[in-house]
């Protein structure tokens, strides 16, 4: 029965660190199955909407309801130093998952992201593109219902990203997931989103929610991509509507 | 090469310390000659007292050692990731640290008596205090995304500790074990000087009222020794991939 209801409600969700604003009256709901990328000027509290999906933060008013469990990739990368990928990996399953299967699992992510002869390889001794794969796979092996991306491919140079990125759609095909992501990178939103989310400047409200119905994989060069990404170029560095 | 290296500079100082002593050089009764060192470690050997002495030496260094990594590693753990009791204990910590263990003597004789426990006692005043303070430092430096992830996962308390506070700080532990193991050998010395028979300390202060300084350097070269040895063992031990995650490729 919570099937049809969405996955992620937030109503007029607020947020301050102490006396300053992050977040006003945010108003978002995320249907299961959905790619949601959220973009916005730096420092307009993407961060912080990733903290409040987790449940690491709360909302300092309105009100948020998540229904199920979330596995968040971070900015600043979360891979566990001192485990192999394959212990990394296998610290994501499910916990009820029995102990004879978990090997087995394991294996099978590491085909998925094609990693397998770097098993006991150390996170420190792979690249910045595989790290994120490994980490990816960890979050998805969780089998959660929410995946959560803060800039996950902030750190990494601009062929890795466009890599990555076919990457994680290739891998949501294969095990389909409800996505929130955020990021400052527009071709990322454009290239990725169901539906983009534009956040303006702190305290950042929701400005404008563009769907993106174009089907996947999505060609860089196709001209209504490239005007839905100038119109967003435009709305992120237009000032801010109202004043304050 | 590099291997080699260390006993050419110990015969160059060995050659010059027997030349000195030749000529005359160190006024008398002040330096033994290497010869009646060499005597002086025949003699000990031949009688067993040697053998003993690094025993008991070892023992109590063993035991206070792992005394002390018992009390202060979770201590520090605490004192480390919990705020209220970092506040509470930190500069009480520090006030200890800053105590010379052998300052701790009479009380450790009044306390403990003779026999093994108040030498044991003063290596662990020694030890503990940095060690906590060591560890403390490591696990308030874990970053804040590793917990996050622990959340995600569904870790418990008990979980995150030895998942992840643990772990995370092990390259950090495992150089402060090793600085412990070199202050705690250190220390016998002092903590040898009373209250027992036996061990390298006692045999360096007996050396000593009995003006037998061969003894004394005899007493010296075989801690500097073990204390190489130690040291050895526990770089060693630094330098297991999940200790040091994978840091050399």
């Amino acid at each position: 029965m919570t099937a049809d209801l969405p996955l992620v409600e937030l109503r007029a969700v607020g947020f301050a660190y102490g006396a300053t604003p992050v977040l006003t009256d945010v108003d978002l709901t995320i249907a299961r199955g959905e790619l949601v990328v959220c973009v916005g000027p730096s420092g307009a509290g993407k961060t912080t909407l990733i903290g409040l999906l987790e449940g690491h933060l709360r909302p300092t008013s309105g009100e948020l309801i998540r229904r199920g469990a979330s596995r968040t990739i971070h900015q600043d990368g979360g891979l566990f130093p001192w485990l192999t990928v394959r212990d990394n990996v296998a610290a994501g399953l499910p916990r009820a998952l029995a102990a004879t299967d978990r090997g087995h699992r394991v294996d099978e992510w590491l085909d998925i992201i094609g990693l397998r002869e770097f098993a006991d390889h150390y996170p420190r001794q792979l690249s910045g593109g595989m790290r994120q794969r490994v980490e990816l796979a960890r979050a998805l092996a969780g089998e959660t219902d929410l995946l959560l991306l803060d800039e996950p491919l902030g750190a990494l140079d601009y062929q890795t990203r466009a890599a990555m990125r076919r990457e994680l759609i290739a891998t949501l095909a294969r095990r389909p997931r409800t996505v929130v992501l955020v990021t400052h990178d527009l071709e990322e939103a454009i290239e990725l989103a169901d539906r983009v989310v534009v956040l303006s400047a702190r305290p950042a409200r929701v400005r404008r929610i563009l769907p993106i119905t174009t089907a996947r994989p999505r060609r860089r060069a196709d001209p209504a991509l490239i005007a839905l990404e100038a119109s967003l170029e435009d709305e992120l560095t237009a000032p801010a509507g109202g004043g304050s | 090469m590099h291997r080699l290296l260390p006993l050419l500079t110990g015969a160059i100082l060995l050659a010059a310390w027997a030349l000195i002593s030749a000529l005359g050089g160190f006024p008398p009764a002040t330096v033994p000659p290497p010869l009646d060192v060499v005597h002086g470690f025949v003699e000990e050997l031949g009688s067993g007292r040697l053998p003993d002495d690094i025993v008991a030496s070892l023992y109590r260094v063993g035991f206070a050692f792992t005394l002390s990594v018992i009390l202060a590693v979770p201590l520090g753990l605490v004192v480390g990731r919990v705020r209220l009791v970092r506040a509470a204990l930190l500069p009480w910590i520090n006030f200890f640290r800053s105590l010379s263990p052998i300052a701790w003597i009479p009380f450790a004789i009044i306390w403990f008596g003779i026999g093994d426990a108040p030498a044991m006692f003063i290596i662990v005043m020694a030890v503990s205090f940095q060690l906590v303070l060591a560890t403390a430092a490591a696990a308030a430096a874990v970053p804040q995304v590793y917990y996050r992830v622990a959340a995600d996962l569904g870790y418990g308390r008990l979980e995150t500790l030895t998942r992840i506070t643990l772990p995370a700080i092990l390259p950090q532990l495992s150089t402060a074990l090793r600085v412990a193991i070199g202050v705690a050998w250190m220390v016998v010395v002092a903590a040898e000087m009373l209250g027992v028979h036996s061990g390298l300390g006692f045999l360096i202060s007996d050396g000593r009222n009995a003006l037998r300084m061969d003894l004394v350097v005899v007493g010296m070269i075989t801690i500097g020794l073990i204390g190489i040895g130690l040291d050895a063992l526990f770089a060693r031990i630094a330098r297991i991939p999940s200790v040091r995650w994978g840091f050399e490729r």
